[in-house]
């Protein structure tokens, strides 16, 4: 089901109908030529590829978004406020708020940080937020906040650069916001809880799914790209390896790995993209780490269902934002409902991620429901179950033909010393007709959005 | 400020500018041999790779552009560009955009070719020197010379002097580019101390200081 079509979205298609439809091949052209790929592992195999992209935009009008901006800052405030408060006094716990069985056995709740606050007390740097538009209320809803390594910002800045130059007629006729900042956005972010010393993007290496971004936001954001073997750790001082073998000190280190893989000392022991060392940097206050380790306990999907109850307690406000209708298998009426209602919802294994561990009721059969809902009896930790949002398509380009595809929006919140969301994010489509996944390592493709200014 | 880049970094860029400087040497050569395969001299690609340890074989001059650039030896030129690709992807955030761009484009050039299985002839060779023009053209526009542009000047300047010297074409200007060599050294290394080189010395003793002098800028 499309939108119901704006003035933007209008004015998009007259300037559109105007356009030489051979462009559309130069576009690809261009995209291909500054290889803007996502890489993948199938069967243990390295696939390099161009992640699959549509030319026509998603358009959001300015006030729609400045109330999603309302909404996205206000989450990721409580959002960092619940981390902060989790590593050290634990409030929100002891107020009976959040049982704590879901923070301890969260899997990314790390007991070895209780008692440390981070530079500035700031823990989620960089977030990107999963939002889809409801088809019944027309509202923007809240499927997923991504607090570790969130990717994607990328994308969205080189199909801009492209579009520009392919197509300036859009961007000469329809007020559309510049969305060059964020790199910007991200040295702020850097430079705030940055201890002393250059920035750095620590990737772990040429063949991560995503090291085009990596090298980009390096890059555009004025820090340094390293693997792991380029810093090294002396009297819990992080230092960058010069060339000429010169120690060059780190202060604020833009992490695009997991914690499990961080610092072989402190987490996985055979991790071999980690620095070792660098933790104990961190925990002496010597270096920031963009996010902060330990975040992975507030965008576990257990936790998910408690957002709304934190914004309420860490900032005495209602969200703006909703979450979709969740249901924790953990409390006794959610369980009963989610056993009748099974073959309806959605069902998410919680230690999943990138759309693995997701499903939906309504493809199951009978024997699998059944086995299902034994799983989900033994393990209630383990799952929670969504009410199937009906979300909107956008058109896309597929085929030479423009089809209707289901598509979420990826909002980017960063952090300095206030949130600040930014104005374009990652929308990304499924391939197919009907298909709810749009994740990139689904096979998902991605367009640009516009956010029109006032 | 210091310009800071890692060592891996600087390696990366050092090998890009060789494999680009090899390739397009290689394809001048291609280019004069097949010209002069046509009605000049039929054995001149032989005599061209038996330099480079190669042997090859061809009945005419269209299939010695096949063989030569995509044939199976060691100075397959499709080869050298994937290392060259990979070498710019990997210092990407070292590099001009448009020139990356460009690097992107020759290796698809090449690749629909070898995939196609197409019978490739001059055009595909002015095809990829003018791109090869253009990556040079869009490196060095700038108008600040960045620490990073160095290593790949030094890896340029290597592979005119590593040709020069395995191709027997002239040792003198591969004295005279030994002379730029050393100027990038020094800003690159600064305490680094050298010796001229003269006509005198073998190609062993100047293609061994190359690489000391290498040795002494990276430090891994």
């Amino acid at each position: 089901m499309l939108e119901q079509s704006t003035s933007h979205i209008g004015k998009f298609w007259e300037v559109y109908q105007k356009q030489d439809r051979n462009k559309i091949e130069e576009f690809t052209k261009y995209m291909d030529k500054f290889a803007v790929n996502f890489n993948l592992y199938k069967d243990g195999n390295f696939i390099e590829r161009s992640l699959p992209f549509d030319v026509v935009p998603r358009i959001i009008g300015a006030s729609e978004f400045n109330k999603m901006d309302r909404g996205l800052s206000q989450r990721v405030k409580a959002l960092n406020l619940f981390l902060e408060d989790l590593y050290t006094d634990q409030k929100i716990v002891k107020a009976g708020i959040i049982p704590s069985e879901f923070i301890y056995q969260a899997k990314g709740f790390l007991k070895e940080l209780v008692g440390h606050s981070p530079s500035k007390k700031i823990r989620t740097h960089i977030n990107g937020i999963d939002l889809v538009k409801d088809t019944v209320t027309d509202d923007w809803i809240i499927l997923e906040d991504n607090l570790r390594v969130p990717s994607g910002a990328s994308y969205p800045l080189s199909i801009r650069d492209t579009y520009r130059k392919i197509y300036p007629e859009f961007f000469e006729n329809l007020k559309i916001e510049p969305i060059k900042q964020y790199p910007q956005l991200i040295k702020e972010s850097m430079d705030y809880v940055n201890c002393g010393g250059i920035n750095v993007v620590l990737t772990p290496g040429r063949y991560n799914s995503a090291y085009y971004e990596h090298s980009y936001l390096a890059e555009t954001s004025n820090a340094l790209l390293v693997r792991n073997h380029e810093l090294v750790v002396k009297d819990k001082v992080v230092y960058f390896k010069n060339y000429d073998g010169k120690l060059i000190k780190v202060g604020a280190v833009y992490r695009r790995l997991d914690d499990e893989f961080l610092d072989p000392n402190f987490f996985n022991p055979e991790s071999l993209i980690g620095v070792p060392g660098i933790m104990e940097a961190y925990l002496a206050g010597n270096v920031a780490l963009l996010n902060a380790p330990g975040n992975g306990v507030a965008d576990d999907k257990g936790i998910y269902y408690f957002v709304p109850q934190m914004i309420k307690f860490y900032l005495g406000e209602e969200a703006l934002l909703r979450n979709a209708p969740t249901y924790l298998p953990y409390f006794a009426d959610d369980m009963k409902y989610m056993m009748e209602n099974m073959e309806k919802l959605v069902i998410k294994d919680v230690a999943e991620a990138g759309g693995y561990g997701v499903m939906f009721g309504h493809s199951m059969s009978k024997i699998q429901l059944e086995d299902l809902k034994t799983i989900i009896k033994a393990n209630p930790r383990r799952f929670i179950a969504q009410e199937l949002v009906e979300f909107y398509d956008e058109e896309c380009y597929i085929n030479d033909k423009l089809v209707p595809r289901k598509a979420d929006f990826r909002a980017y919140v960063v952090m300095a010393e206030e949130p600040k969301v930014w104005k374009c994010g990652l929308t990304r489509y499924a391939m197919e007709a009907g298909n709810y996944l749009v994740n990139s390592s689904q096979g998902g493709g991605f367009k640009d959005t516009w956010v029109m200014g006032e | 400020m210091t310009q800071l880049i890692t060592a891996n970094a600087a390696t990366n860029l050092y090998w890009l500018g060789r494999y680009l400087e090899r390739i397009e040497a290689s394809l001048i050569d291609i280019n004069r041999a097949y010209d002069n395969i046509i009605d000049v001299d039929q054995n001149e690609g032989v005599a061209l790779f038996e330099k480079l340890g190669i042997d090859i074989e061809y009945t005419n001059s269209s299939e010695f552009l096949n063989v030569a650039i995509f044939g199976d030896h060691a100075a397959n030129l499709f080869d050298l560009l994937s290392c060259a690709r990979e070498n710019a992807i990997v210092a990407r955030s070292y590099i001009e955009a448009e020139a990356f761009g460009s690097i992107i484009e020759l290796h698809q050039h090449f690749e629909t070719a070898q995939k196609n299985n197409f019978y490739i002839d001059f055009r595909f060779v002015d095809t990829a020197m003018s791109l090869i023009s253009e990556i040079w053209g869009e490196l060095t526009r700038k108008q600040t010379r960045n620490l990073h542009d160095y290593f790949m000047a030094m890896g340029k300047n290597v592979e005119k002097v590593d040709m020069s010297l395995r191709i027997g074409r002239d040792k003198e200007f591969a004295l005279i580019v030994m002379k730029e060599i050393d100027t990038i050294v020094s800003i690159l290394a600064p305490n680094a101390s050298f010796k001229p080189h003269d006509l005198n010395e073998s190609d062993e003793v100047i293609l061994a200081s190359i690489n000391n002098k290498i040795n002494k800028i990276i430090t891994e």
